[in-house]
């Protein structure tokens, strides 16, 4: 692990043989937590953080069943690093907010995981501590130990750790998709909650207006019992959901009366409701934006099969849906969040905390404050993203960019609003053009279309792509593996990535083996509702594959 | 005059706590008395019940801040020296406030830090002197994953100054951020309201009293554009070498930005308004420091054009801003410098760039700090991680309603009320950031109380200006600064006002001399006379005015008139008309005589004077027309 510079990225390591030390060349850790040492202590579930979420040194259990003879182990503080040069030796005097939440629920903390610098990138090579690469490398054909494959990013350490199952659950952050695309390319599942449910306390912030907390596992199960909590039909039994737990620290996030009124209006929050047949109620949205050029045939078959199984196996209804400004999203995402970021970068100087370049004279290099520091400590799309961010928010460009693009994200969550069946409890109801609608869109009845419950359509428009690929892809092209992310990220919704197994005619084994990502994607606050049809739809996909 | 502390209204107003153990009827009444009909015979009554409040640590940082020494003698001094150095005449600025063919434009932004317990978004405690950088919250410092907590106290005195400047409150207002590195800065950005301010379109009315040019009338009425809340930043402090400390303590205080129109004319009348705003923001105890001690400070935006273009309606011309002006003086000279800079530049035919320019005190010039080439753009932009503020209509009422009297009702009221001269009525507003004034309804209710007087029902107000002189002039001769006095908010001070009141009584009802009660004052100043103990002093001083008798006062009449024949005759040459003005000089002569010769402890002017008069009269000039 190296903490200078990024061309580590480049650097690809050869594929070796003991899966010990296959594990450690995914480098998919930044720091571990020690081993235990004496009396194990009790606890439910492993637990990996994304290294720009803050931890500090805490008990490793905090829990009241531990006898009081025995003194809580205190460990090291982990580094709170962010991939990043400037904060390679920075530990954070305080913890996050959904850190704590997890270890009051039994959360043993294993480790901090890799990610693209500040969550910047798709796929998790944008790193002061190397390039992360997945478990599914190893069937590559042997002989060819450069065919290293991508984990997604950012989060892309989170998703290898749950891959390999060092950790039950991992965290991630979620600001265009650094969830869900890592969890679709290494066959896990990936959840990023409605905006404002999971405090944001303590999380370094990337885009804070699309920045969300998001939790990745390897089934959908134990993610939903931590969102909706013990009544929710997870076996855990005690305790509150998070989906309840207001954080005073974080003003976005929501009150706990906001949060009630929200729930009330939404199916999946009390324990009483019977989930039972919850498949046969439900309408699926196809986007047809989605169905775009570049997507990949296989994953295309995947997606189709699955609308069919659905359809055919549960008479749950499928209908296409129309999102027109599905195509303006990813450019307005990539104005509005490096935008973002250009500001809340600023205060990395290396002043008060982090790395200071103290090699030139002064901080003031060339008449700039900081310039040599910031200089120094940023990798190169973090500073892409600051320059691009910097631009669009100057005085001559903010209209045609910062301005023009929050109108498209106001565009995309109006799409939204319009075909699924619930309101969005957060803003009026609007009305709606009909003229705005593709020709191909079905009316229902001279109100205009069905209106439905989730959307259902792939996370990423290919297969984890080769590392070796990507090193020589533009930065546009890696942009362009968020188009399905984003459009739920600027509207705040809640949205899932489940694996779901190639069609069967997959030539080799090795393609056998392989995942797509499909996303569903629901209202706002509708995450118990999404996290109970996902699990039924990932199940009910698995079992009519296996049993063909 | 309705100053409830803005501590106590948070208080009253968050969590629904009245810490006073005095009544409240008697508070509520002066609330909506003073609001709705101005100067009333009540409202002056109650302000004596103001102070009660019990001190906890965080309302002493704010109601009681150890004031500083003000810099400003020394400033002044070295103004004086620079003058002389540079050989130079002070120009008289009566005479500057106009140049012939020119019009001057100036709009004023000031900066006033909000009077609350916390920061604007954090809630570490404000403090002034504090151990530095002792008071710091994480998201003071810009640690990675804090996030700002809006403090809603801070809308209590943010509303108020708004509410005082005239402004109307908006229901919806945000938060921005405007990017810049410095190191007193720790995110790279303040937060500041650029887009959607608070409070929009206030006015200023400035008086002839305010101090406003000769040229401007009576009365000008000056636009506030819009009045913003936003963040301060860190206070730094040079040191030898290159080296600067930095004091996180002030960083992320809640400050407020009041941004005129530029409808201002003359420089006069712009020192007149800053001075104004202070004066209105310490009535409604929303801002805390005074202009000289940093609390307060203002960048102008200065621009002229020739007087023929005005006429013809051209657009106003380029405008320089001038930074960062700490006190009244300096807003008046840098832009008399600045206008006469650029009128300069423009009758040798060149142009006046946009620019930002820098003034210090006792310089005659401003200078240039950056060009707009060199012009940082802020990048505002709305903050991600803050709502908007919602400010309801009740909020604003019930502010409105509790602002109570304003300063000018206030000037109306001592100068048409007790009688004193504008010019001191102002002085006893502006003194100690609107302490004295209290101190002043102090001794006046307490010396009431001991004369047995009904306060304002009494047509003879004697006593309220006999206070207010000792309050404002005797008191002032105590000390050199008036900071020394040590003057609390709610108006007491090393004097306590119960002990003025008591010789002011024995003053007002004759039964001491005025050199008794200023020895008195400075006894009480010192601690010589125990507090409480004045009577006590004039006893075991024996300082109690014995008056002569009349028949005393008599004698001694006749003793100095012996042998001054010459001055007697001419009183009679007054009455037999050949003398037109009565020789008042002449009584006077033979008072100050009379003085000198008797026992002047025992002796008052004014009753020799009457004694001597009627001596003249009824016996001396009987006898000299008798003998002629």
């Amino acid at each position: 692990m190296s903490a200078r510079g990024r061309p580590q990225g480049l650097h690809l390591r050869p594929v070796c043989f003991s899966r010990q030390q296959q594990r450690r060349l995914l480098n998919h850790f930044i720091s571990k937590a020690p081993e235990q040492t004496g009396q194990p202590i009790p606890f439910r579930f492993t637990l990996a953080v994304k290294d720009n979420i803050a931890t500090t040194t805490a008990t490793v259990n905090s829990s009241p069943t531990s006898a009081s003879s025995d003194p809580p182990q205190p460990t090291p503080a982990l580094p709170t690093t962010c991939a990043s040069h400037f904060l390679s030796t920075y530990r954070s005097p305080f913890e996050a907010t959904i850190v704590s939440q997890l270890r009051a629920r039994g959360a043993r903390l294993v480790g901090k995981t890799n990610l693209d610098e500040f969550g910047m990138g798709s796929h998790s090579t944008h790193s002061a501590f190397g390039a992360v690469s997945q478990p599914q490398s190893q069937s590559d054909p042997p002989g060819n130990n450069l065919l290293q494959l991508s984990a997604g990013g950012s989060s892309g350490g989170s998703a290898v750790a749950v891959a390999t199952g060092e950790a039950d659950v991992a965290l991630g952050t979620d600001t265009g998709g650094s969830v869900r695309l890592p969890a679709a390319y290494c066959g896990v599942v990936g959840f990023k909650p409605s905006y404002g449910m999971l405090s944001r306390y303590g999380v370094v912030p990337y885009a804070n207006s699309l920045d969300t907390v998001g939790l990745l596992a390897s089934g959908v199960g134990r993610i939903r019992e931590l969102i909706v909590g013990g009544g929710g039909g997870g076996q855990g039994g005690e305790g509150h959901g998070l989906w309840e737990e207001w954080d005073a620290r974080d003003p976005t996030s929501l009150s706990v009366a906001a949060r009630r009124r929200c729930a009330r209006r939404r199916e999946g929050y009390s324990p009483q409701e019977k989930e039972r047949g919850v498949l046969k109620r439900v309408k699926f949205g196809i986007p047809l934006e989605y169905n775009i050029e570049e997507l990949d045939p296989r994953i295309r078959d995947a997606w189709a099969k699955a609308a069919k199984t659905l359809q055919d196996e549960f008479g749950a209804r499928v209908v296409p849906v129309s999102l027109p400004s599905t195509r303006h999203a990813l450019s307005a995402y990539y104005v509005i969040a490096p935008a973002e970021a250009s500001s809340n970068l600023a205060k990395y100087d290396g002043i008060r905390y982090g790395t200071r370049d103290t090699d030139s004279g002064s901080d003031a290099t060339g008449g700039v404050l900081y310039a040599a520091s910031r200089g120094k400590g940023f990798g190169e799309e973090v500073k892409r993203r600051i320059l691009l961010g910097s631009y669009t928010l100057s005085s001559k460009a903010m209209d045609n960019y910062f301005i023009q693009a929050q109108r498209v994200r106001r565009l995309v969550r109006r799409d939204f609003n319009r075909v699924f069946a619930l309101d969005n409890p957060l803003h009026e109801r609007e009305t709606f053009d009909l003229t705005d609608l593709d020709e191909s869109i079905v009316m229902e009845d001279k109100w205009g279309p069905e209106e439905v419950d989730f959307l259902l359509c792939p996370t990423a428009p290919t297969l984890a792509p080769r590392l070796e690929d990507i090193m020589n892809q533009t930065p546009v092209d890696a942009y362009m593996n968020d188009v399905f992310t984003v459009p739920a990220s600027l509207a705040g919704l809640p949205a899932i990535s489940i694996p779901v197994p190639l069609s069967e005619t997959a030539t080799d084994d090795a393609e056998k083996s392989r995942t797509a990502g499909l996303q569903l994607i629901g209202q706002y606050w509708d995450d118990a509702r999404l996290l109970a049809v996902a699990e039924a739809v990932l199940q009910t996909l698995r079992s009519t594959t296996s049993t063909r | 005059m309705g100053r409830i502390p803005t501590v106590e209204l948070s208080r009253y107003l968050l969590t629904g706590q009245l810490n006073r153990r005095g009544c409240l009827r008697a508070r509520l009444p002066r609330i909506s008395a003073s609001a709705a009909f101005g100067p009333s015979p009540q409202h002056r009554r109650f302000t004596s019940h103001v102070e009660t409040t019990t001190s906890r640590p965080s309302d002493h940082a704010t109601t009681a801040p150890a004031t500083p020494v003000t810099p400003l003698r020394k400033q002044l001094k070295e103004q004086a020296k620079a003058l002389k150095a540079s050989g130079k005449k002070k120009k008289k600025n009566a005479d500057s406030q106009t140049v012939p063919g020119w019009e001057l434009t100036v709009g004023i932004e000031i900066h006033a830090q909000l009077n609350t317990a916390r920061k604007l978004f954090s809630p570490a405690v404000t403090s002034f002197n504090d151990l530095p950088n002792s008071h710091v919250a994480l998201f003071d410092l810009a640690m990675p994953g804090s996030q700002p907590l809006f403090q809603p106290e801070s809308l209590i005195p943010a509303v108020r100054a708004a509410l005082a400047l005239g402004c109307a409150i908006q229901p919806v207002s945000r938060f921005d951020r405007k990017h810049y590195f410095h190191w007193d800065q720790p995110a790279g950005y303040q937060i500041t309201q650029y887009y959607h301010p608070f409070a929009r379109d206030g006015r200023v009315v400035l008086h002839a009293r305010d101090g406003i040019a000769p040229e401007d009338g009576d009365r000008v009425e000056i636009g506030i554009r819009q009045v913003q809340m936003e963040q301060d930043t860190a206070k730094t402090t040079a040191q030898p070498g290159e080296v600067q400390w930095l004091d996180f303590n002030r960083v992320g205080l809640p400050l407020i930005e009041i941004i005129t129109l530029p409808q201002i004319r003359h420089p006069a009348t712009a020192a007149a308004l800053v001075r104004k705003v202070q004066m209105l923001l310490g009535a409604v105890d929303a801002c805390v420091l005074g202009m000289e001690a940093g609390g307060l400070r203002a960048d102008v935006n200065v621009s002229v054009r020739r007087t023929e273009d005005v006429a013809a309606g051209k657009p106003l011309g380029t405008r320089t801003e001038i930074k960062n002006l700490s006190s009244f003086k300096a807003v008046e000279d840098a832009i008399i410098a600045e206008r006469d800079r650029q009128i300069d530049v423009l009758e040798a035919g060149g142009i006046v760039e946009g620019e930002t320019r820098g003034w210090s005190l006792g310089s005659t010039e401003t200078r240039r700090l950056r060009g707009k080439e060199d012009e940082v753009d802020y990048r505002y932009m709305p903050d991600p991680d803050l709502g908007p503020v919602v400010i309801g209509e009740g909020l604003v009422s019930h502010l409105a309603s509790s602002m109570g009297i304003l300063p000018d009702a206030e000037i109306n009221e001592l100068v048409e009320r007790y009688g004193l001269s504008s010019k001191d009525a102002m002085s006893l507003m502006m003194l100690d950031d609107g302490a004295r004034i209290q101190y002043f309804y102090n001794v006046l209710d307490a010396l009431e109380e001991r004369l047995g007087l009904g306060g304002d029902m009494e047509s003879d107000q004697r006593h309220a200006l006999l206070a207010a002189n000792w309050c404002l002039h005797e008191l002032g001769k105590l000390t050199e600064l008036s900071s020394d006095l040590g003057m609390t908010p709610d108006g007491e001070c090393h004097v306590p006002s119960r002990d003025l009141a008591a010789i002011l009584s024995h003053l007002h009802r004759k039964e001491i001399t005025a050199k008794v009660a200023k020895e008195l004052l400075w006894g009480v100043f010192r601690r010589e006379v125990a507090t409480g103990g004045v009577t006590q002093a004039i006893d075991a001083g024996n300082l109690w005015f014995k008056g002569l008798s009349e028949q005393e006062y008599a004698e001694l009449a006749d003793m100095v008139v012996h042998g001054e024949h010459k001055v007697v005759r001419e009183f009679l040459r007054f009455k037999q008309g050949k003398l037109k003005a009565y020789p008042q000089g002449k009584l006077m002569f033979l008072v100050g005589k009379m003085m000198r010769t008797g026992p002047e402890e025992r002796m008052d002017p004014a009753s020799a004077e009457r004694v001597m008069k009627e001596r003249i009269e009824s016996i001396y000039l009987l006898a000299l027309d008798e003998n002629e």
